[in-house]
């Protein structure tokens, strides 16, 4: 099980271009992976769980992967946030 | 004669074309389908996500083929709730409940658009139309219902909601136009519209039921005026109304990035007033506003039950001073009174609303309206340039009434451990006769001025604004107008503060000329006035406008002043 927490600093949060670039992320991944906020849990496979987190920017997000490849999954993730989803500012 | 109706303008722009009603009912299909043996339907549900994920995948690259990144963004992201594995299951469980495929797929994405549109997020709420869509196609799909084939020409959606996939299936070039009964602005549908420059008209509501497929239509996305099966005159009007239009939006796209200059190089700002947040960028992007010179608060107190809370007002005002990345950002204190009745207000009836118990009058009184507003604009002062300007002050002891609360909100902030911003300005609102008069002493207290014309006009000259028998007579060049705005900006100058103006007064060119040359530092207006003014100022010199102002200030009348101003400065046919 590897985790690692990180705050979201795009502009919109995780809405759905966002969230649908974790789903592609994460669908490249044997590893079961969640995101959790404080409030929820959603499967990171799942573009509408991933909404339904509501994750605006600021939220701590907290990437769990748990599988054969969690180290490079959570890593790729935690990317994707870091890179504000490819966002200009 | 054409059937007029009105919605709101969202995206600008003249348009002709035949309607094509979109989103079209399949409640008739619904009727006649023969469910088979439940696992049958549930074969056919999870069949249908297959075949309609795939035609979704095709889509995209076509989209991006085109170069059409945005909208291949869109579709993907509703191909990825296609094949969602949450969404999979929800639709696997309804369809094995229910025993009926079409059905049991609608329901299952209606249950999931609704916990979106409880998120309170107007974004998350606007993707229950995605959700209500995606489950539209596969139901579509199962059904066998084909969406009908565009003829020739272009045409004009309409459709209480125009599913986001029906817009981008579309070439651009087939589509003048999109109607819209919602008024959702944040809707797939309206940002594939404003990424191809659609004219787009929302929130028409029932009046969308008057228009029938391949009706002719003549809509304007600017105004938000929709004329129904137009006679040929009219016609031949909006043809000509559109030439112009096209000359007048090149030229000021023209105008957009270049200041707001006198010729011999004295510049002023030039902003905008807004409404919403959601107004900010297209007064940036479009007009070229160079900040928010009035944000008008008050919407976010309209259409609410209760006094809007600090958490709602923070959003608001956040998103606002986000948006305007740094430029400045003037809010205005909640600005209602007893001509615009609330319910939480409690204002008793009265004889004169305008001379009422309003504005900061209310503020002052109730701690429960101003302090969450102060508290949430300190909050949003963090993340830009953020001003607090407070209207209908008539004395230095409001002011002092209005920093005193401001210090409270800061403690009382610190103590909920919320981060605010410091040192955000408070200015006043120079709307009253007397602001105006005490100007030289009330500059001593404020960080800033703005002149607020509307008011300043109409109780100057004793002059009720919505009164049309007498709107001859309200002025803004009426010579004791412009006496007490010439004695309000040298009052600033004197005093070194900042001095602006957020009346309608502003956006005449003409009376633009003569604030700069009476030495004001910004004016703020409608956004789409911005070019006009900007034009304007740009083709006086500073020292041309200030002989007119002293020629001007020696006239006794307002119509011999707009008359003379408007010989010396022929050259905008404005």
């Amino acid at each position: 099980m590897t985790n690692q927490t990180v705050t979201v600093i795009n502009n919109t949060g995780i809405h759905a271009r966002p969230a649908a670039l974790l789903v592609k992320e994460a669908s490249k991944y044997q590893s079961k992976i969640q995101l959790k906020t404080a409030a929820k849990t959603a499967d990171a496979k799942s573009i509408l769980m991933l909404m339904g987190l509501g994750a605006n920017k600021g939220t701590e997000v907290t990437i769990c992967a748990d599988g054969p490849d969690e180290t490079e999954a959570v890593a790729a993730l935690v990317n994707l946030f870091q890179s504000k989803f490819g966002e200009q500012n | 004669m054409a059937n007029k109706i009105r919605g709101r303008g969202v995206i600008a722009g003249v348009a002709l074309g035949r309607i094509r009603l979109a989103g079209q009912n399949i409640d008739g299909y619904l009727a006649k389908y023969q469910p088979e043996a439940v696992e049958v339907e549930v074969e056919k549900a999870s069949d249908a996500l297959i075949a309609v994920a795939e035609a979704m995948r095709e889509r995209i690259v076509r989209l991006q083929e085109q170069k059409m990144m945005a909208q291949a963004a869109i579709i993907e992201a509703q191909r990825l709730m296609v094949q969602d594995p949450m969404m999979a299951e929800n639709i696997a469980g309804k369809v094995a409940e229910i025993g009926n495929a079409p059905e049991g797929v609608m329901e299952a994405a209606e249950s999931q658009a609704r916990v979106f549109e409880d998120m309170q997020d107007d974004y998350f709420s606007a993707r229950a139309t995605d959700l209500r869509d995606v489950g539209k196609r596969i139901a579509k799909y199962i059904l066998g219902v084909k969406e009908p084939e565009i003829g020739s020409g272009k045409v004009i959606l309409c459709g209480q909601e125009v599913e986001p996939s029906v817009i981008a299936e579309i070439p651009t070039e087939k589509i003048a136009g999109v109607l819209l009964g919602s008024g959702s602005t944040t809707c797939h549908a309206v940002i594939i519209a404003k990424a191809r420059a659609i004219p787009t008209i929302a929130g028409l509501g029932d009046k969308i039921d008057g228009i029938r497929n391949g009706d002719y239509v003549i809509m304007d996305g600017g105004r938000g005026d929709i004329l129904v099966r137009p006679s040929q005159q009219e016609i031949d009007d909006y043809l000509a109304r559109m030439r112009r239009q096209v000359e007048l939006a090149s030229r000021y796209q023209a105008l957009r990035e270049l200041p707001a200059k006198t010729k011999d190089g004295h510049r002023v700002n030039i902003m905008a007033n807004i409404g919403t947040h959601m107004d900010v960028d297209t007064a940036i992007k479009t007009y070229g506003a160079e900040g928010v010179g009035l944000f008008r608060s008050e919407f976010l107190f309209m259409g609410h039950k209760d006094i809007p809370d600090e958490e709602e007002q923070f959003r608001a005002y956040r998103g606002a001073v986000e948006k305007c990345q740094g430029r400045p950002c003037i809010i205005r204190t909640m600005d209602i009174g007893g001509d615009k009745p609330l319910p939480y207000l409690h204002v008793p009836p009265e004889n004169n609303p305008f001379l009422g118990w309003r504005a900061v009058r209310i503020s002052l009184q109730r701690r429960d309206i101003f302090m969450p507003q102060l508290k949430a604009i300190l909050r949003a002062g963090l993340y830009g340039d953020v001003s607090i300007m407070v209207p209908m002050i008539i004395n230095v002891e409001e002011l002092q009434q209005v920093r005193d609360m401001v210090e409270e909100a800061k403690v009382e902030l610190a103590h909920e451990g919320q981060a605010y911003y410091d040192t955000v300005p408070i200015g006043v609102m120079v709307e009253t006769p007397a602001a105006a008069i005490m100007s030289p002493i009330l500059a001593k207290y404020a960080d800033f001025f703005s002149i607020g014309t509307n008011d300043l006009i109409q109780y100057t000259l004793a002059v009720d604004r919505t009164n049309a028998t007498i709107s001859s007579l309200y002025d803004p060049f009426h010579p004791a107008v412009l006496r007490l705005v010439k004695n309000t900006i040298q009052s600033a100058r004197d005093n070194d503060i900042w001095v602006g103006m957020c009346g309608e007064m502003a956006s005449d060119p003409y009376a633009a000329i003569l604030l700069v040359a009476m030495g004001i530092d910004e004016v703020s207006m409608s956004a789409p006035w911005i070019p006009r003014v900007k034009e304007m100022i740009r083709s006086v010199t500073l020292h041309d406008a200030k002989d007119a102002l002293a020629r001007v200030m020696k006239m006794e009348d307002g119509h011999v002043i707009r008359k003379y101003l408007r010989k010396r400065f022929p050259g905008n046919n404005l």
